[in-house]
């Protein structure tokens, strides 16, 4: 077996280590013997729908969406609809998650355009706000940054969300799954993620595969499903990927000592 | 009313708060110490402000050479060290924050120590405030302390929960490097395009250092790179030599901005390995062969900024490769520390750039090597931890000859080495100590999320004559510090920055730090 997997945009997303999820499904297709080709995907670059059968896009700061938005819609926009209409998977993580939906107006105050694969819309904190990021501390204030702890059907996610926009689902469209701790989508609805056929959005970092095995290998099998039919993977030992996971849950769930929080700051 | 008279008028109407507030301050400071929960280089400050906000500004306005600012995410603080260093040499009293007190409150206990009892600075007319900044507030400390020069090594990514983005930070320094007076010199990196561009359109002075070393280039860009833009006008950078992360020689396709000429440039850098690196600094003043006695690269770079930034103190060059060439290991910065007949070194690892630059070292010193990783999520290593995956660990792949992964966050360093080919879902290293004559090694990595009894279980089981480097972020480090300080294998890091001899010593200082390395290495 084959798998193709687009990386979108690898030297412009992948900030906040979300080139993980990229090792974390080469690895875990390598142990099972299925080959994986990873197209890079630049700007500039064409999709081809037929041949990619998952596409990751990770996350960015605002002057890099604004740098992909017209690419991504011009270049690409209609080979990525075509491929999940078809049933492509797709994983796309915070500043990706954001332009796959409607639109995203940034902190400035501009709207960027979306792919509109995610019936949802996106407006940053500030843009609501009118607050101007002048300084770290107001920067800060406007953004959800922190462990993200999320209900995935019987799997509990944990991972880590740093954004400043809001993210706002439309009537009808499903979510990934509800929020146990953190902001998730918009810190009001307890929302996270957005789904539609094989294609997930989600603020969640992480990187969000290596400590999800479940997660990831859901979309393994997602994106082999359209080629080979229902797909039985070989289970693998998981070991390190629980622990790490049982511990970060414990550290995402656990009350910060507010005297370290206090003292930290200085020693930073 | 001018903002400067502002300052003034309430400078001097409240001498009798500021005594109060520097007394405050100086009990805090004895108490933390005598209660030992560590040097009281911060809280005193941070306590002494609360009650006079204006301390700071009004205590550097008495630094009678006035003050120098180094701020950037790595190197900072062993820029900071080798610039106080030639300037003892030089015959200045330097006052100076040790490692990690760099925000604000560090830098006014580091000032208030220094007063007498009316709350006035009490120093000679040789003294220099010479401070690393914190680069989240490099804006507020040149409005408080009014530098006469801001030296920045240079912009990555690193603390993405505390710093959000990169173009942020480059956005705060903008605004802060626009307060500076016009007669203040500003020392940039010309091969970092973010840090470079800082000096587009400033009124103070501004002077490049740079790299002009072609064999360390490498064409084309890797991963770690955080700046592949240009901060002109957003379009591609094209990258005709780049030496490690986006720091290279580089010119915008589009609008034809390009990396600036340098005033102060190396070449002929030749790195021995763990030792340290010799290369020829080309200044103004003509061309010196410096001695850099700290490993890596990067370490190169940092001696390079320093250089340039002690050519603006008027120092000698002279003086300077004699002062640089006795320099030791800041906090946790190729610090060495011996146990018994076994050596270890502590090289503290920050972010993407700075990690895989330290591997990259680790593969230099020999065929193979024992590491121990440290990784806790404490709020200054960063709450976030996404950041090891853009490590380049895969470098290391049947390198290492026994591992150990640390602190909070031990089991997602064991993921991703796991991830990274090094070693197996059990735990054993792939390829590496099987195949070595080394008959201590071990099969298996270590995973212990106590910093602590991972090293001495690390260096327990290593051969006699063997070293030991420890990777590790900021708290897991102070963790693992502060144990071999009570156990006596090293001195208090506020000691050693705090007490550094003055000029008239200062040829004393290489023998006296090796008297207390010594002295620490006695079992």
């Amino acid at each position: 077996m084959k798998l193709v997997l687009g990386y979108l945009y690898p030297s412009v997303m992948s900030q906040y280590g979300d080139r993980g999820n990229v090792l974390t499904i080469v690895q875990r297709c390598a142990w099972r013997g299925i080959d994986v080709e990873v197209d890079s995907l630049e700007i500039g670059d064409r999709v081809n729908p037929d041949r990619v059968d998952l596409l990751l896009m990770g996350g960015g700061a605002d002057s890099h969406q604004r740098l992909v938005y017209e690419d991504l819609l011009n270049v690409k926009g209609d080979a990525i609809r075509k491929g999940i209409a078809e049933g492509a998977a797709a994983f796309a993580v915070c500043a990706g998650y954001q332009l796959w939906g409607h639109f995203y107006k940034t902190a400035g105050g501009d709207e960027l355009r979306g792919l509109g694969v995610f019936d949802a819309h996106t407006i940053h904190r500030a843009a609501q706000t009118g607050i101007r990021l002048d300084t770290i501390e107001l920067a800060g204030s406007v953004r959800a940054v922190g462990n993200l702890v999320v209900q995935w059907g019987p799997y509990v996610l944990v991972g880590f969300e740093n954004h400043g926009g809001r993210t706002y689902l439309h009537d009808g469209s499903s979510s990934l799954g509800s929020v146990l701790r953190g902001g998730g989508n918009n810190s009001e609805d307890g929302r996270e993620g957005c789904v539609v056929g094989n294609a997930i959005g989600t603020y969640m970092h992480g990187p969000a595969f290596p400590k999800n095995p479940a997660l990831a290998d859901h979309l393994i099998r997602a994106a082999l499903s359209r080629r080979y039919g229902t797909v039985d993977l070989v289970p693998l030992d998981d070991g390190n990927e629980d622990t790490a996971h049982d511990r970060a849950l414990e550290q995402a769930t656990a009350r910060p000592k507010w005297w370290w929080r206090r003292l930290s700051d200085g020693v930073g | 009313m001018s903002a400067d008279n502002l300052r003034q008028s309430t400078g001097s109407a409240t001498w009798p708060t500021r005594a109060g507030a520097v007394s405050v301050g100086k009990s805090v400071r004895y108490l933390s110490r005598t209660l030992g929960r560590g040097g009281g280089t911060v809280l005193p400050g941070l306590v002494a402000s609360r009650f006079d906000r204006g301390l700071l500004t009004s205590l550097a306005r008495e630094l009678p050479n006035g003050c120098v600012i180094v701020t950037g995410t790595n190197g900072k603080t062993t820029t900071t060290r080798m610039l106080a260093e030639a300037s003892r040499a030089a015959g200045l009293h330097v006052i100076t924050n040790p490692e990690g007190s760099n925000l604000l409150s560090g830098i006014a206990t580091a000032l208030l120590i220094k007063t007498n009892a009316q709350g006035r600075l009490k120093v000679p007319a040789t003294a220099i405030g010479i401070f690393e900044v914190d680069e989240g507030v490099l804006g507020p400390a040149i409005e408080a302390l009014d530098p006469r020069l801001v030296v920045v090594t240079n912009l990555f990514r690193d603390q993405l929960d505390r710093y959000f983005e990169v173009d942020f930070v480059a956005g705060l320094w903008r605004r802060g490097l626009r307060r500076l007076r016009s007669d203040a010199t500003v020392v940039l990196n010309a091969d970092d395009p973010a840090v470079s561009f800082l000096g587009d359109g400033l009124s103070a002075n501004v002077i490049y250092f740079g790299l002009d070393d072609q064999k360390w280039g490498k064409p084309g860009l890797e991963h770690a790179a955080d700046s592949r833009r240009c901060p002109r006008c957003d379009q591609d950078l094209r990258y005709e030599l780049s030496f490690y992360a986006h720091l290279g020689h580089y010119a915008c396709k589009e609008c034809g901005w390009r990396r600036q000429d340098p005033e102060f440039t190396a070449r002929n850098v030749m790195l021995d390995r763990a030792a340290g690196s010799s290369s020829l600094i080309r200044t103004p003043a003509g061309e010196r062969l410096l001695q850099v006695p700290l490993a890596g690269l990067y370490n190169a770079y940092n001696a390079l900024a320093a250089a340039a930034g002690a050519s603006c103190l008027g120092i000698s060059p002279d003086l300077f490769q004699a002062a640089v060439r006795a320099s030791t290991g800041a906090f946790g910065r190729l610090e060495p520390v011996r146990i018994g007949a076994k050596q270890a070194v502590l090289l503290l690892v920050k972010n993407p750039s700075g990690f895989t630059e330290a591997l990259r070292l680790m593969m230099s010193v020999g065929p193979q090597v024992r590491l121990i990783f440290g990784l806790n999520d404490n709020e200054p290593d960063g709450r976030d931890v996404s950041w090891i995956w853009d490590v380049d660990f895969e470098q290391c792949r049947e390198r290492i000859s026994y591992l150990a992964v640390s602190g909070t966050r031990a089991n997602d360093l064991a993921l991703r080495l796991k991830y990274a080919g090094i070693v197996t879902s059990r735990g054993e290293l792939i390829g590496g100590p099987s195949d070595s004559p080394d008959a201590l090694t071990q099969k298996h990595m270590l995973v212990d999320e106590d910093m602590t009894r991972s090293f001495f279980t690390v260096v327990e089981q290593a051969p006699v004559g063997a070293v030991v480097y420890v990777l590790s972020s900021y708290t897991a480090m102070w963790t693992l510090r502060s144990a071999l300080v009570r156990r006596g294998y090293l001195a208090p890091f506020w000691r050693q920055t705090a007490t550094l001899p003055d000029a008239g010593q200062a040829r004393a200082v290489p023998a006296g730090r090796q008297a207390h390395a010594d002295q620490g290495s006695a079992p």
